[in-house]
Parts: structure tokens; C-alpha cells; sequence
């Protein structure tokens, strides 16, 4: 919608057919405060990254010195000439080049042996756990009960996407989610009509009145976002053109994190950021997938983060990369894995604490045949809420304290 | 009566909305969940639908006809399906057919046979209302099923978890009804079946089956695919998890049901249509804080209903097809595993804006004289008539009253509004 027609929206809703003048307050609210509010310079920002499927970490941080990893995955494990060496007996993925720089400009921390107790090996629930952040998988995500704790604002968490993910999702207010075609907005009398659609009514119940709020955040997120996704994305200045090309394809994180960048660019109001990337379900044929997937995941956010440093937001932003398990130890016959435990998370950015951290659970020493967790991922989400969301992360982590140091 | 026009049906047509209310509750409910079955078991031939054998080279000429013969068979198959949902005059097969879609929900997307994955759904129409045992024997041994869940690669050398895990926690038993030994005991059973890509023939090679017995569930003994089935479809936990299933998609995703014996006992001997007649005469199927969302099939099909479009004689048939595409529910299509979301995951700015435009569009190709024939002063509650809407707030009455000489305006409006968006 451009500038004029939300303007005509605004007046349409505020005065004219809105006699009723504290039902239309709430929008003409939301819409002033949107038009311009850049986030203030030094706000920390939070890219969350889910990859859907149950990534493989035992081929992500390969420990390929292991005898016992070579021979319980004859025909998976990688050679030491196809990792990339990290120090304690570890390696990237080949296809991480990517986030081996970062790693060397000790911006790249790798959390080893990330669950929680008794591993559920569904994805459903293993994924509503890590999304809830509680054991028994609450409604709520963790990040929609941070939203719950700050003013309402619609531009405060997006999700990139057309469903909002359940991380984002609260009790009561809800993150948005923001199309990666972009908004086309209705204008003249439809928009009007349609913004009285989206005035909470005293009748609505809990469904109806999230409908009527979807309806009101279209207006409100796409007036803010529409201009800015006109305009090019910040320069990635300090990047080889090799690794900044589309040699391994362009893949979907890569379009997300391009629309994050802009936004982040244009000083967008918004705190956390929710992309994806999917595919991590390596049952069968896992080498040539999984590394297809990582290539695309390390390449995207080393460009993100590059990105970042032409503007002057690239201190505030912290990257975290999770899945909701990692895969078996043993190779099943179809040259894959099936569902195991814990995994290792990544945390990225400028302030993170660079380097490993929390023990590498030991081949040696499996649980029925699984990897043990060494650190609760809660610890982290704890840490990641007190120092990049600035929020004591007991009010929205039930009694959690983090026992990490992550990030300065 | 809005919930049962819109659960069991997919909304009404013209007239049908005021017809179930003169019959009340119990004569309507009786009457909608009566449908006779149109299964036709050569539906796939009558489609045209066929075996299009091993995929040709890249970079020949017939690779180019192979793919258009694809893509135009899985086009005829889509589109054969919304025109069911929507000329139906009582849709209730086809609706459970959806539900048990959602349920065993395997894709296209990887199944890749336009063939293979009709006769998966077909198989559900099959059994749609009919025996539970007999739909899980059906689709234990389904190719598209055992293709997508990597059944193929299960072998006794090296079991593939994959299928014996979802058969336990999404399709028969629920999550956490089993250890995690089970699943790896069960995987055993299920080693050595072979499905045939393209025709979806399944066979077992017996090279590759496990030798010997298995434990798991507190049993052990020799097993193969449908001896397992069997065993997991007569467990207790089959008796209330296929329950739950229905109360999560026909009466709310925002609670449990918490065993109630007379639903429970409805599916003792496994039998469908007992276990919904059971839900819908339950007092949670009318509970007021039971609404639910619309998700984007029931939504689209409830509007061409209304709106009397034939999806294969619409002008642009492939409209509607990425329309769902884009608003995240297309059918054949299922995002993984575990079936499409739920409520408030069809709320969001993303999906507002993509309906309000499908709206305005599909408003101008319908048929709108249910609306345009009456008079401007009777034309709010003739839309939820129209629509099968006990009642509209006082907020879309407003939305309304500017826009009520314009009937595509209103009716672009109606089913853009939260009452509509919402099953209340």
C-alpha cells in the first residue's frame, strides 16, 4: 500500500464511518506508532534459524579422528580430506567454507551435545519442545511468551514465510509473519472496508479475534515493509564473489535472509527474526543432501552476516541455528540415519563467545545407542534471552537459569 | 448447525443452510451423515490416470512428453477431487476422505506418480466411514505410503525406522504409546517390501527380510506388515487415539479428549461412522469455546460452493490449484508427516492478504443472486444464510452497511470477515 492510501486508511478507520472512537483507537495507535520508529542503533537483534528435519550433527561437526565413527557408519563417515578441521579432534562439513571464516574471526560458537532429558525421537514433539522450551510442549513458543512480555507491536517478531511457526506464537499476542513475495494490500474503499473487519469486536472469541488482528497487522506490517522491499539489498563488501555466487543454487533460507537483511537495513522496529530451512529428514542417501543443505545454510548466513557488517547494525545481531534432534549414531542401510538425540547448536554474530563449548558426547559412552546430552537447550535460549533480548529469561523460561557463557 | 454444515459438509450451497435449519439438530445431523459412498474403485481409469512407466533421460524428446503427460494427470486428479468437495450435495465422504488424507498424510512431493497417489487417496475414500483395520491393511501396504516413509529401504541388514515409527505415533497409536525399542522391533517386520515406482506394486523380497521373532508391546513372535497392523489397530491405545484424532480436526486443536468412554466405545469394534455420530452427538461438538479456524481447503471450497463454480469448468482451473498452493494447504500436498496445522497457523497477515485478493477475484466469476436478488435491507442475514453463518458481530455489520448496494463487495466482505474465518 502506498503512503497515500494508508494514509486514506488511517482516516477512513479513525474518523468518517468510525463513530465508535475506542474500538478504532487501537489501529489508528498501531499505525502511528509504525510509520516511523527505526530501532534504535545498539538494539541486539535475534535471527532464530529451525532446520526442520533432525540435522545430522555427527556430519556437521564431524569427529573424524573417531575409529568408533568411522566403523559404525562405514559408507557415511567423512575423511579427514573432506572436512574442514576445527581443533579437538572436529571438522565442519565440507560444505560449511562459510562458517569456517566466521569460526576464524572467532564469531562462530558451537554448542556440542544440545537436548534435554529422556529425547523424544518424534519430530512433532521433539520439535514443539524445543519451540515451547518446555518438557511437556506448551502451547506457546518460547519466543511468543517474550512477545507476551514487551508492548504489544505487530513489527516486533516476524517470521519469514506464509504459517506462523509455534516459536512465535503466544497465549495471548502472536509474532507475524511476513510473505516472501512481499504484501499487495487491497487500496480505495476495499482497504477501508476491510479495516473495519479488523476492529476487535466485544463478541470475538479467542479465534475471531486473532482474525480480526491478522487483518489489522496486514495493514500494519505491510506499510512499513512494502517501501523497503522496493530497495536493494545491503552489499556483502567483504565477501569473495566465489562464496557470495550461486554455485550450490539459491535456495529459499538465502531468499529469507534477504528480506531480513533489507529490513534490518531499514531499521525495521523488530527484536526477532524466525527463517527456516527444511530437508534435514536424511532417512536415505544422506551425504549428497545433507551437504547440499549446509552448503546452503552456511553460504546464506555468511552472506547474511556479511550483509550486516555494510551496515551499522552487524554488532547487534546474533544468529542461532538449532534442530530438533540429531540422528543416529549407527547408519541405517539406506546409506542415511534415522532419529537419534542430541545435536550441536550454533551461535553466530559479533559478540558471541567464538569457539566450542559444552562437551562433545562420546561415542564411547552411547545411551542405548545414542548420543548423551551434555547441555540443555535451555541454557542457551536462557542466555540468548538475557543478553541479546535483554529479558530475565525466567519469566519466560519456567525456573531457568543459564549455566553458559555465550556471548559478551 | 453452522458447525455441521461446515465440519461434516463443506458449508452449504444455495438454499441448503436454511433447509438444515427447518430440519433441527438431530434430523439434519442424521441426514448429513448418511452419505452413500462414491467409491469407484476404476475412478483412477475413468481419470485417464496412468502408469507412465521409468522416467526417460534428460535432454531426450520423450522426457518432454513424459512430463506433460505428469503434470497434465496430476492436474485431471486435483481438480477431479475440489469438483467432488464442491457438487456434492452432501460432501461427507469426501470430507472424511480429507480428514484421512490429513491423517496418513503422505505427498506427491515425493511420491512423484500421479498414478500411485490417487490410488493412495482412493483407498481412503474406500474406507472413509468403514473399518479402521481394514484402511490400515490398505495402507500398510500402499506404495505411496511405504515410498514416502523409505519403506523400501528397510531391510534386515539395516532396519529403516522411518514407517514403523509414524504407524505407531501418527497413524495408529499416538505419540509416546511405545519405547523406543519398539520402534526399533517393530522396523523388523516391516523389512523387505519393494514398491514399484511408478505403478505403486508392492512386493516383498525375501532376502531382505528379517529372520526370526520380535519383542515389542509386551508380545513377541513372528511378524510381517499386516500381522502388525493387525496387533496395533487392536490395541486400547488405537480405541483413543483414532478418537482424539477426530475431536482434534472436527471439534478443537485447543484441547484434549480426555477418554470419554461413549465415543471410545463407539470405535470398539473399529468402525468409523459409529465413532463420528458418537462426536457429533457428544455435547463438545456444540460446546460454544469449541470454534475452530477454517483451514484453506475448507474455506476455498466453501466459497464455490456458495458461489456455484465447478473448479475443472472454472475460466482458470489452475487459479484454484496455486490459490491453495499459496495459502499452504494444496491437496496431495500435505507439508509432512504429521498432516497440515491447525487453527490460529492459518491467521496471519501472509494469508489475509492472499484471501482478500482470491476473494475479489472469485466474487466477480460467481454467481451472487442469492445476494444481488434480495433487497438491500435483507441482504445482511441473507449472507449468512448464504454462507451458513448463525450470526455476524456487530463490527461486520458495520463493515457491511457501507458497502450494501454493491452485493461482490459484501460478499467479498462476508468471507473475509472473522465469523467466517472462524467456525464459531
Amino acid at each position: 500500500m502506498d503512503t497515500m492510501t494508508r494514509r486514506k486508511f488511517i482516516q477512513m478507520t479513525g474518523a468518517g464511518a468510525m463513530a465508535t472512537a475506542a474500538h478504532s483507537l487501537s489501529i489508528e495507535e498501531i499505525a502511528d506508532a509504525a510509520i516511523t520508529r527505526p530501532l534504535p542503533l545498539g538494539t541486539p537483534i535475534l535471527v532464530v534459524v529451525t532446520l526442520y528435519g533432525g540435522n545430522d550433527g555427527l556430519n556437521t561437526v564431524v569427529p573424524f579422528q573417531d575409529p568408533i565413527y568411522h566403523s559404525l557408519r562405514p559408507q557415511l563417515a567423512y575423511a579427514e580430506s573432506e572436512v574442514i578441521p576445527i581443533g579437538d579432534g572436529l571438522a565442519l562439513n565440507g560444505a560449511m567454507t562459510g562458517f569456517k571464516s566466521l569460526w576464524d574471526k572467532q564469531q562462530l560458537a558451537i554448542i556440542r551435545g544440545v537436548g534435554y532429558p529422556n529425547p523424544d525421537r518424534s519430530h512433532f514433539s521433539s520439535m514443539a519442545i524445543w519451540q515451547s522450551a518446555e518438557l511437556n510442549a506448551s502451547k506457546s513458543g518460547w519466543l511468543g511468551r517474550w512477545v507476551e512480555t514487551q508492548q504489544e507491536d505487530p513489527l516486533l517478531a516476524i517470521s519469514l514465510g506464509s504459517v506462523l511457526p509455534p516459536l512465535l506464537a503466544g497465549n495471548r499476542r502472536s509474532g507475524s509473519v511476513l510473505p516472501l513475495g512481499g504484501f499487495k494490500v487491497p487500496g480505495g474503499s476495499l482497504a477501508s472496508d476491510c479495516a473495519k473487519l479488523s476492529i476487535s469486536s466485544a463478541e470475538d472469541n479467542r479465534l475471531t479475534a486473532i482474525a480480526a488482528r491478522s487483518m489489522r497487522n496486514l495493514f500494519e506490517v505491510s506499510g512499513q515493509v512494502t517501501p523497503i522491499l522496493k530497495e536493494p539489498a545491503p552489499p556483502a563488501n567483504d565477501l569473495p564473489t566465489a562464496v557470495g555466487g550461486n554455485a550450490g543454487g539459491d535456495s529459499n533460507l538465502s531468499a529469507q535472509l534477504e528480506i531480513v537483511a533489507k529490513l534490518i537495513a531499514a531499521g525495521s522496529p523488530t527484536k526477532v527474526w524466525s527463517v527456516s530451512l527444511g530437508g534435514f529428514d536424511t532417512h536415505a542417501d544422506e551425504h549428497t543432501a545433507q551437504s547440499r543443505l549446509l552448503g546452503a545454510l552456511s553460504q546464506s548466513i555468511s552472506k547474511f552476516m556479511s550483509q550486516m557488517r555494510a551496515t551499522n547494525r552487524s554488532k547487534d545481531v546474533t544468529v542461532l541455528v538449532y534442530s530438533e534432534f540429531g540422528r543416529r549414531v549407527r547408519a541405517n542401510a539406506s546409506q542415511g540415519t534415522d532419529h537419534g538425540t542430541s545435536g550441536p547448536v550454533f551461535l553466530l554474530g559479533e559478540r558471541v563467545i567464538g569457539g566450542f563449548h559444552g562437551d562433545q558426547p562420546s561415542l564411547n559412552d552411547l545411551e542405548d545407542d545414542d548420543l548423551a546430552t551434555t547441555t540443555d537447550f535451555r541454557d542457551i535460549y536462557a542466555e540468548v534471552l538475557g543478553k541479546v533480548l535483554l529479558t530475565d529469561g525466567e519469566q519466560v523460561l519456567t525456573k531457568w537459569k543459564s549455566k553458559l557463557d555465550l556471548i559478551n | 448447525m453452522s458447525r455441521l454444515s461446515h465440519r461434516i459438509g463443506f458449508g452449504p450451497r444455495p438454499g441448503e443452510f436454511e433447509r438444515i435449519l427447518s430440519l433441527g439438530f438431530d434430523r439434519a445431523s442424521k441426514e448429513l451423515l448418511s452419505a452413500v459412498s462414491t467409491y469407484n474403485p476404476d475412478q483412477a481409469r475413468a481419470l485417464g490416470l496412468s502408469d507412465l512407466g521409468t522416467q526417460p533421460k534428460p535432454n531426450t524428446p520423450e522426457i518432454v512428453e513424459y512430463a506433460e503427460k505428469k503434470r497434465f494427470q496430476l492436474r485431471t486428479m486435483t481438480l477431479w477431487w475440489l469438483d467432488q468437495m464442491v457438487e456434492l450435495s452432501n460432501p461427507f465422504i469426501e470430507r472424511m476422505t480429507w480428514f484421512w488424507h490429513g491423517h496418513w498424510a503422505t505427498s506427491y512431493a515425493k511420491v512423484d506418480e500421479p498414478l500411485v497417489m490417487f490410488e493412495h487417496v482412493n483407498k481412503l475414500r474406500k474406507n472413509a466411514i468403514g473399518n479402521f483395520e481394514a484402511m490400515s491393511r490398505d495402507m500398510v501396504l500402499d506404495g505411496a505410503l511405504i515410498f514416502w516413509l523409505d519403506g523400501q529401504r528397510n531391510t534386515a541388514l539395516a532396519p529403516n525406522e522411518n514407517l514403523s515409527r509414524e504407524l505407531m505415533e501418527l497413524f495408529i497409536l499416538g505419540v509416546n504409546r511405545y519405547t523406543e525399542s519398539d520402534v526399533k522391533e517393530t522396523a523388523k517386520a516391516l523389512t523387505g517390501y519393494k514398491v514399484q515406482k511408478s505403478s505403486g506394486l508392492v512386493t516383498r523380497n525375501v532376502k531382505q527380510v528379517h529372520k526370526g521373532a520380535i519383542s515389542f508391546l509386551g508380545t513377541s513372535g513372528s511378524f510381517d506388515a499386516l500381522s502388525l497392523t493387525e496387533f496395533l489397530v487392536k490395541r486400547s491405545d488405537c480405541q483413543r487415539f483414532i478418537p482424539e484424532r477426530l475431536f482434534y480436526r472436527f471439534v478443537t486443536s485447543n484441547a484434549v479428549l480426555d477418554g470419554n468412554s461413549r465415543i471410545e466405545g463407539a470405535f470398539s469394534s473399529r468402525e468409523i461412522l459409529p465413532t463420528i455420530q458418537a462426536l457429533v452427538a457428544s455435547s463438545y461438538f456444540q460446546a460454544p469455546e469449541n470454534s475452530q479456524v477454517r483451514s484453506p481447503i475448507e474455506w476455498l471450497i466453501g466459497i464455490l460452493r456458495a458461489i456455484r463454480v465447478t473448479p475443472s469448468k472454472f475460466e482458470r482451473p489452475d487459479y484454484l490449484i496455486n490459490l491453495l498452493n499459496g495459502l499452504g494447504q494444496r491437496p496431495f500436498f500435505p507439508p509432512n508427516v504429521g498432516g497440515w496445522p491447525a487453527d490460529e497457523a492459518w491467521l496471519s497477515a501472509a494469508s489475509t492478504q492472499t484471501r482478500i485478493s482470491a476473494a475479489e477475484y472469485l466474487m466477480k466469476q460467481g454467481d451472487l443472486s442469492p445476494i444481488s436478488q434480495l433487497p438491500q435491507s435483507a441482504r445482511v442475514d441473507g449472507l449468512a444464510n448464504w454462507l451458513g453463518i448463525s450470526s455476524w458481530s456487530e463490527r461486520t455489520k458495520l463493515a457491511f452497511s457501507g458497502a450494501i448496494k454493491d452485493p461482490q463487495r459484501l460478499a467479498v466482505l462476508a468471507v473475509c470477515s472473522p465469523e467466517y474465518l472462524v467456525n464459531a
